[in-house]
């Protein structure tokens, strides 16, 4: 009789206790300032269920945390790795093959990846102002070329999104001659940065002409600042993108729920979120369009990326090339 | 012998406890990394080139940064011992040992300000002789300024301590004989500080050994990498936690001897203030003027970098901030950290420091092989931590609370409070050691004949003369568990941050302003601990009278 009572109260409680699905992201993406708290309101209201982010340092460390804890993970999806480190997530077999339609995708790019799916991207850039640079490099080599006082900031490509997305930038343009431009382009380097924080607040610190950013990051201060002096360097030969992406992990208890999230993050709802709070372009085509500000920032003609795989493959032996190129 | 140790068990089984425990934690901590690494433990310490690269650069910047901050120390405690008396010379002093406990990236960025491309001395320069000296502030001299600023200062106040120690006595000695300022500093200052400059020098090295941050933002190139870096890179890009391990191996090997041979040095106790020192007769005029000139140069140089974050910050929107539930939360989760955490810091001190003394004075155990290895085990389980990364220390966590399961709550505290003290644990103990010590040598023989003991003993003998120090280590560990950021990142979440942890996410996504202004919210905390804590306890007294 206590069993069946029990079990009656168990059962009720299943059914009024709402489900929880936790993601695992990096630290501004579940800053109170940047798209988590507007997602989970609107995610939390159309599937009657509670979302909770955790934060860590890094996407790749929310990978890494997931990982550490194997079996026991609390996370059901883990949010933000890029296309470059993709491949080093899906080897670990911990994600679960994906039923999002992704065919509604906006993308300079065809998406057929059946693990991860893409919710916002951004194209990397060099950022200056404009008050003080007024003839900025259009290419590779003009940034090499410049006054020999012409300092950039970038990040370190083996603790930094940016840094690893720059890294293949040079290296998808100059091939095998990137050990060269490497060694050209050191003088101009003033340092190298663990992270994009870092080597931002450098620059808006008046440290350096130039840093390596988002083409997106004029859109900023356009939006939140009122400021139009803060430009990106527009590279006639394209920019290197970088795909944001999402994955469900296998060992997921709310498995339909995560599926609906991953489906959720191609929804108009959710797109509209990304371009104010994430400071990047949403990977569906907006109904209403991009907010105003974005319409006056560059978008590059001409898309770079380097196929996961590839990278994936030989990411050491370009990281050691290019530390080869800069040793002293 | 038995018999001596039985004597001496109240002091000896506190701290003989604490010490294994810190030991065992040590072993826990490596042992799980050890089990996580599973079947590839065969490349065991295969160097590569670049790790020896690495390694080799280590050693060199923080033997340069050692040398440069200890001689900087020791010139500038000088000049404060000799003018005992100017205006706000506390503050100053309270201002100097600041700088090594914020977190390291206000006090870079600090220096940025002054001293970058576009900082206020490029101006003034322009300015002035229409010349800048572009970027100097990065590459290897970055680096080593960086760790002078934080280190020179923490010298100079810890060997302003053995300065003023020096008995006044011999300063009329030296008077009356007619020593000049260099002979007298040879001869009556140099012995009395040397032990102090050697083991602070040790400290000096270990932190620059280890140095993170400031090699990244300031080195500017890769080869300037500390081994910590080629740490970082192999538990989060490559995931070879053996790798990491190894490298954690061998800084530790380097950073075991180093801990070895200046926890065999010799407290020497003479050097412990007992009373303020005054010297009544003024140095010569150019010696003054020399004095006073190192003195103000050191002010522009070391309080500058902390003025310039009260300016970067004083623009932000305070009422913003301090509405922000974020805020709220970190902050007191900081301050309820940093307090408990210098708590047991200090019990822990009192307990290490209770029992190693035991072993220094001949009067009480007499020297013996076993007395040489407790001894050595007491102080080296107090300063181990100082050489373990705190990358390694935080994974190691990590996996202990996959092990174990625990609600998040409790790993997290766990893990940030056992971090934060064994962290603090080294300087606090060189905070309080030499003052327990020399308590005991004064007071020994007159508690044994009264068989004055325990409570009582503490409360007469021990307290009016460690409160002071106490005071110092309280406030010393409080500040450096609130800078901390190593920890948090593995266990950090939206419940659960600190306020550090919230200025890197606020740098993280463009609210520089609200950065600022947080960075000098923590400036205020850590300079109003600094200064206030230490004098409440220079007040309390258990007795009256």
């Amino acid at each position: 009789m206590l069993k069946i009572i029990l079990g009656a109260i168990l059962l009720l409680g299943s059914l009024f206790a709402k489900e929880t699905l936790t993601i695992y992201t990096y630290d501004s993406f579940a800053a109170s300032w940047g798209p988590a708290p507007l997602i989970k309101k609107a995610f939390e209201k159309k599937y009657n269920c509670n979302l909770k982010f955790v934060a860590t340092d890094s996407a790749i460390g929310a990978f890494r945390k997931v990982q550490l804890e194997g079996k026991n993970t609390k996370a059901d999806i883990v949010l933000g790795l890029d296309t470059n480190t993709a491949e080093l997530a899906r080897k670990s077999g911990l994600f679960a093959k994906h039923h999002a339609d992704t065919s509604k995708l906006d993308l300079p790019i065809k998406w057929n990846d059946d693990t991860f799916v893409p919710f916002d991207y951004s194209y990397f850039a060099f950022v200056y102002d404009s008050n003080k640079l007024k003839n900025p490099p259009s290419s590779f080599d003009e940034l090499a070329n410049m006054p020999k006082n012409f300092k950039i900031i970038i990040e370190d490509p083996r603790s930094s999104t940016p840094g690893l997305g720059l890294l293949l930038w040079i290296k998808a343009t100059y091939k095998d001659k990137a050990y060269e431009y490497w060694k050209k382009l050191a003088p101009h380097i003033l340092t190298i940065t663990k992270g994009w924080s870092e080597a931002y607040n450098l620059f808006l610190k008046g440290e350096a002409d130039m840093v390596l950013s988002y083409t997106t990051s004029p859109a900023y201060h356009i939006i939140e600042e009122k400021k139009y002096n803060y430009k990106t360097a527009n590279f006639k030969a394209g920019h290197y993108a970088g795909i944001e992406i999402a994955g469900m992990l296998k060992s997921s208890k709310h498995k339909k729920l995560a599926g609906e999230f991953l489906d959720f993050m191609l929804t108009q709802q959710f797109a509209n979120i990304i371009p104010t709070t994430n400071w990047s372009y949403p990977v569906i085509k907006l109904k209403k369009g991009l907010p105003k500000g974005f319409d006056s920032i560059y978008v590059p003609s001409k898309m770079i990326l380097m196929d996961g795989k590839t990278v994936e493959k030989n990411r050491k032996i370009y990281i050691n090339e290019w530390l080869r190129a800069l040793a002293k | 012998m038995l018999k001596q140790y039985s004597r001496f068990r109240g002091s000896l089984i506190p701290g003989l406890l604490v010490s294994v425990f810190l030991l065992i934690l040590a072993f826990a901590i490596f042992f799980t990394l050890f089990d996580a690494t599973g079947a590839n433990k065969s490349t065991f310490l295969t160097l590569s080139p670049r790790v020896i690269g690495l390694l080799k650069f280590t050693i060199f910047q923080a033997t340069l940064s050692t040398i440069l901050s200890i001689i900087i120390g020791i010139i500038l405690a000088w000049s404060l011992a000799h003018q005992s008396r100017f205006f706000a010379r506390s503050l100053l002093i309270a201002l100097f040992s600041s700088s090594l406990v914020l977190p390291t990236i206000i006090v870079v960025f600090g220096l940025i300000t002054i001293l970058g491309r576009n900082g206020w001395l490029n101006h003034l320069s322009l300015y002035l002789f229409n010349h800048t000296f572009e970027g100097f502030l990065y590459g290897l001299s970055g680096i080593l300024i960086a760790h002078v600023y934080l280190n020179a200062s923490y010298a100079a106040r810890a060997l302003l301590h053995s300065f003023e120690a020096i008995p006044k006595q011999r300063y009329k000695l030296a008077k009356s004989l007619g020593f000049s300022v260099f002979k007298r500093f040879i001869l009556i200052e140099w012995p009395a500080i040397k032990q102090s400059v050697l083991s602070i020098a040790s400290v000096v090295f270990l932190l620059t050994f280890t140095s993170f941050a400031i090699v990244l933002i300031l080195g500017g190139n890769p080869s300037y990498n500390t081994l910590e870096v080629a740490i970082y890179e192999a538990v989060k890009l490559d995931f070879d936690i053996s790798l990491a391990l190894e490298l954690a191996f061998l800084q530790l090997g380097i950073s075991v001897i180093l801990v070895f041979f200046s926890s065999n040095l010799k407290t020497n106790i003479s050097n412990v203030k007992m009373q303020s020192l005054f010297i009544p007769w003024a140095e010569p005029l150019f010696v003054r003027f020399l004095q006073i000139t190192i003195i103000f140069v050191s002010c522009v140089f070391f309080i500058l970098p902390l003025i310039a974050i009260v300016f970067d910050g004083i623009n932000a929107d305070f009422i913003r901030i301090l509405k922000s539930t974020i805020f709220i939360k970190s902050f007191s989760t900081s301050v309820i950290i940093a307090s408990i955490s210098s708590i047991i810091t200090v019990v822990f001190t009192l307990f290490l420091s209770n029992a190693r003394r035991n072993f220094a004075l001949k009067s009480r155990i007499s020297q013996s092989k076993v007395g040489k290895i407790i001894e050595f085990m007491i102080s080296f389980s107090g300063s181990l931590y100082l050489a373990i990364p705190s990358l390694v220390l935080g994974l190691g966590f990590f996996l202990l609370s996959q092990k174990f399961i625990a609600p998040h709550l409790f790993w997290a505290s766990f893990a940030l409070l056992s971090a934060n003290v064994l962290m603090s644990l080294p300087f606090s103990i060189s905070v309080i050691y030499p003052s327990m010590l020399k308590t005991a040598t004064r007071y020994d023989k007159l508690c044994f004949s009264l068989n004055i003991s325990g409570f009582k003993r503490w409360i007469y003998c021990e307290w009016p003369f460690l409160k002071e120090s106490i005071g110092y280590a309280i406030a010393l560990s409080f500040c450096l568990s609130l800078g901390d950021l190593g920890i948090i990142s593995l266990f950090g979440n939206q419940d659960f941050s600190t306020l550090p942890w919230y200025l890197y996410g606020l740098m993280g996504s463009y609210q520089n302003n609200d950065a600022a202004g947080v960075a000098l919210i923590l400036l205020g905390l850590t300079l109003s601990v600094f200064i206030f804590v230490p004098k409440i306890f220079a007040k309390e007294n258990f007795v009256k009278g």
